[in-house]
């Protein structure tokens, strides 16, 4: 009979030594999952911050005449208004779901960690001390630009902001590094890379578009950073005029704000299958889809600061890509119906939080790409209408609901307990009727002719005034989703108490979900 | 039968430092491409419009080839401690780390002279301007690649070249030829086209 002395588990767990405990675990882990639960704990916390500054600018808009009732004045209105958009980019989404991946992706390709589980760590902790950063340095007056002149510290505080965002970026590009290199390296042998779980096959698709994207955006950091810390701004930095946001705002336009919303696909072609017990036809093809929605996210190319009075948006490339981004996205929602056809839908049942959430993410986006495309085409005139918030807001929201539907739908591997499904409904139906709300009002106004900054130009009629009540609504419902999602993550992602509901190991917790389903 | 506890088999992997390295070094190359198109859009720009970019003979050909050639040796000694590594040549790949290591210093000396030949205010334009903006991002991404290098050699002390830290090398040489590539572009743009 063979023997072996001790499983080599055990050798490894006794060479690594006991694991710290409390504060010093989330500082000096190694462990994906905690890290990823990190990158997703703050990102929620930010998330209900910037809504709420979303809500502010909401609220000031309502008097387009008077924009110091509540903010303080036209510069602050600006700062609050950029750091919502590059916020929910920079702060929010994308970090969201670099911690989702970071915690699911490493066990769905059978690794018991991501490649560099250092890195991922510090990219934690460069990305949180970056965003400190921005937060701050905005609230000291700096952000991207003003609108009506700046003291020599509010130029000060805006080189800080460039400061914090360049740290950001540069760590989520290294968390997407990472990711990529799990997602090509760590996955089993035999293996390719069409045959991997359709959420890290999105992931893979994202960190490769975003690998494209923020170095680009970087670039224009460095070259206003440069400019701002030169003695007297000569012309990318000047901070007397939204130049400087006019320089990065292609990163909330199309057809880069889709880089938001790639994993969407991901998520969604995972759960809708797995919640309906069927195995997706064709999943080749819709990987193919994701990778193509990928390619059409690129959209460093299509900035058009530089470039006036020429502008790249006016070509057919810009409105091609605006227009086959609808075509890729219907036919997944194409691929996801098919599944519900075949799988066993019940109407009469209340669908999962998960389920229902990742396919409404999918439909929301697919709206966003809809009248993404409405904007890009010539005879309606909306590229500079607040049509381009409606379609950031809904990809957005899409993003936000997908997340929260992977959260749901993964659990086991982020969270302690399973959280509370009835909180999951309510926080997917506050996130979609907040991003709907939003969004509709957004696009409606502009093809009414409203402008994307309110306060610029001509602008001004009844029924803009009631659409922009109409946003608040919105606003204040993204704001509610966000904290009834963050309540239910936060109370389920505490350790489990020996003796309190739902204590068990992730094991046994596994099962209790796989009965569930 | 009783044997001795023996670890599980290493599954196969692909080179991770490999793939991420070459993650990095795209996402490098692509912020640095995107500078550099800014750089010659504006260029483009202002001379279409009858102005002139650099003040006639304030740059120097000299410095700025002299700068290629350093760099190109140091491809051929980054190479050469590849092949070291390969061969499990310690003392070579010593050797041929530290000498890459000395070209890369001696890059940034030579920049330094470059800055002070010109003596370009950073406000006196936008040519000024993006020229510290184009050749600063390239001496920082010098200085990423010279820690890559010699954090590699330092691992190397601690042990033979064996296959892992083989592909260290290999991973180091491979941002250290993307590094070699940028600077092939600041030169022929901003130095040989001006």
């Amino acid at each position: 009979m063979t023997m072996t002395d001790s499983a080599p588990v055990a050798v490894t767990e006794a060479a690594a030594g006991p694991e710290p405990a409390g504060a010093a675990r989330w500082v000096t882990t190694n462990d994906c999952r905690i890290v990823g639960r990190a990158f997703m704990a703050v990102s929620l916390v930010l998330g209900v911050g910037a809504a709420a500054v979303g809500v502010l600018t909401r609220v000031e808009r309502l008097d387009p005449s008077a924009p110091d009732q509540i903010l303080g004045g036209l510069n602050s209105w600006f700062q609050m208004w950029t750091l919502y958009r590059a916020a929910f980019v920079l702060l929010v989404v994308l970090p969201l779901f670099l911690g989702l991946a970071m915690a699911v992706v490493p066990g769905k390709l059978g690794a018991d960690n991501l490649a560099f589980p250092r890195a991922a760590q510090a990219s934690f902790w460069a990305w949180l001390i970056g965003s400190l950063i921005v937060v701050v340095s905005v609230f000291a007056g700096g952000g991207w630009g003003a609108m009506d002149g700046v003291t020599a510290a509010e130029r000060d505080a805006m080189t800080l902001t460039l400061l914090g965002a360049g740290l950001v970026i540069v760590a989520l590009l290294s968390g997407a590094v990472n990711l990529a290199t799990t997602v090509i390296s760590l996955r089993p042998a035999g293996m390719s890379l069409l045959q991997v779980p359709l959420f890290a096959w999105s992931m893979l698709v994202s960190a490769v578009v975003w690998l494209f994207t923020l170095p680009v955006a970087a670039a224009n950091i460095v070259v206003v950073y440069a400019d701002l810390r030169g003695r007297d701004p000569v012309a990318f930095g000047l901070p007397e005029s939204p130049g400087i946001w006019g320089q990065l705002d292609w990163l909330v336009e199309q057809p880069a704000v889709y880089a938001l919303a790639v994993p969407v696909l991901g998520i969604a072609g995972e759960i809708v299958p797995d919640r309906l017990g069927i195995r997706l036809d064709r999943r080749g093809a819709a990987a193919s889809i994701i990778g193509l929605f990928g390619l059409l996210a690129v959209g460093g190319w299509s900035q058009d600061y530089f470039t006036a009075p020429a502008d790249h948006r006016d070509e057919l490339l810009y409105v091609g890509v605006g227009v086959a981004a609808v075509v890729v996205v219907l036919a997944f929602c194409g691929a996801l119906a098919d599944a519900a056809r075949r799988g066993s839908v019940r109407l009469q049942e209340m669908p999962s939080s998960a389920l229902a959430g990742s396919a409404l993410a999918v439909v929301l986006l697919a709206g966003a790409t809809f009248f993404g495309a409405l904007r890009v085409i010539k005879p309606f005139e909306l590229l500079e209408r607040s049509t381009t918030t409606g379609v950031f807001n809904a990809v957005v929201a899409a993003a936000l609901i997908g997340t929260a539907a992977g959260v749901w739908h993964w659990w086991p591997e982020i969270l302690s307990r399973p959280p509370s499904e009835s909180r999951g409904r309510l926080a997917v139906l506050l996130l979609l009727a907040g991003g709907v709300l939003l969004a509709a009002s957004d696009v409606i106004a502009g093809f009414l002719g409203a402008g994307d900054r309110p306060f610029v130009g001509d602008y001004d009629s009844g029924a803009v005034g009631g659409l922009n009540a109409v946003a608040v609504a919105g606003s204040v419902l993204l704001v509610l989703g966000l904290i009834a999602a963050a309540a239910a993550v936060f109370e389920t992602m505490r350790p489990d108490r020996p003796d309190g509901p739902g204590a068990g190991d992730a094991a046994a917790a596994g099962l209790l979900r796989g009965a569930g389903s | 039968m009783k044997t001795a506890s023996l670890p599980a088999a290493a599954p196969v992997r692909l080179r991770t430092l490999m793939v991420g390295t070459l993650f990095a070094t795209a996402a490098t190359f692509i912020g640095f491409l995107a500078l550099v198109s800014l750089y010659v859009q504006q260029r483009q720009q202002a001379r279409s419009g009858g102005g002139e970019w650099f003040p006639s003979g304030s740059i120097e050909m000299g410095p700025a080839g002299m700068m290629m050639a350093t760099l190109l040796m140091s491809s051929v000694t980054v190479q050469w401690a590849v092949q070291a590594a390969r061969a499990d040549d310690r003392p070579h790949g010593w050797m041929a780390l530290g000498t890459t290591l000395l070209f890369g210093t001696a890059v940034i000396v030579q920049f330094s002279f470059v800055y002070q030949s010109t003596g370009f205010e950073i406000d006196a334009g936008i040519a000024q301007l993006l020229f510290y903006a184009v050749t600063g991002s390239f001496i920082v991404i010098l200085v990423a690649a010279m820690a890559f290098i010699a954090v590699t050699a330092l691992r190397s002390l601690i042990g033979p070249l064996d296959t892992d830290r083989g592909h260290a090398v290999q991973a180091a040489a491979l941002f250290w030829h993307s590094v070699v590539f940028c600077y092939f572009l600041v030169w022929y743009v901003v130095f040989i086209t001006k």
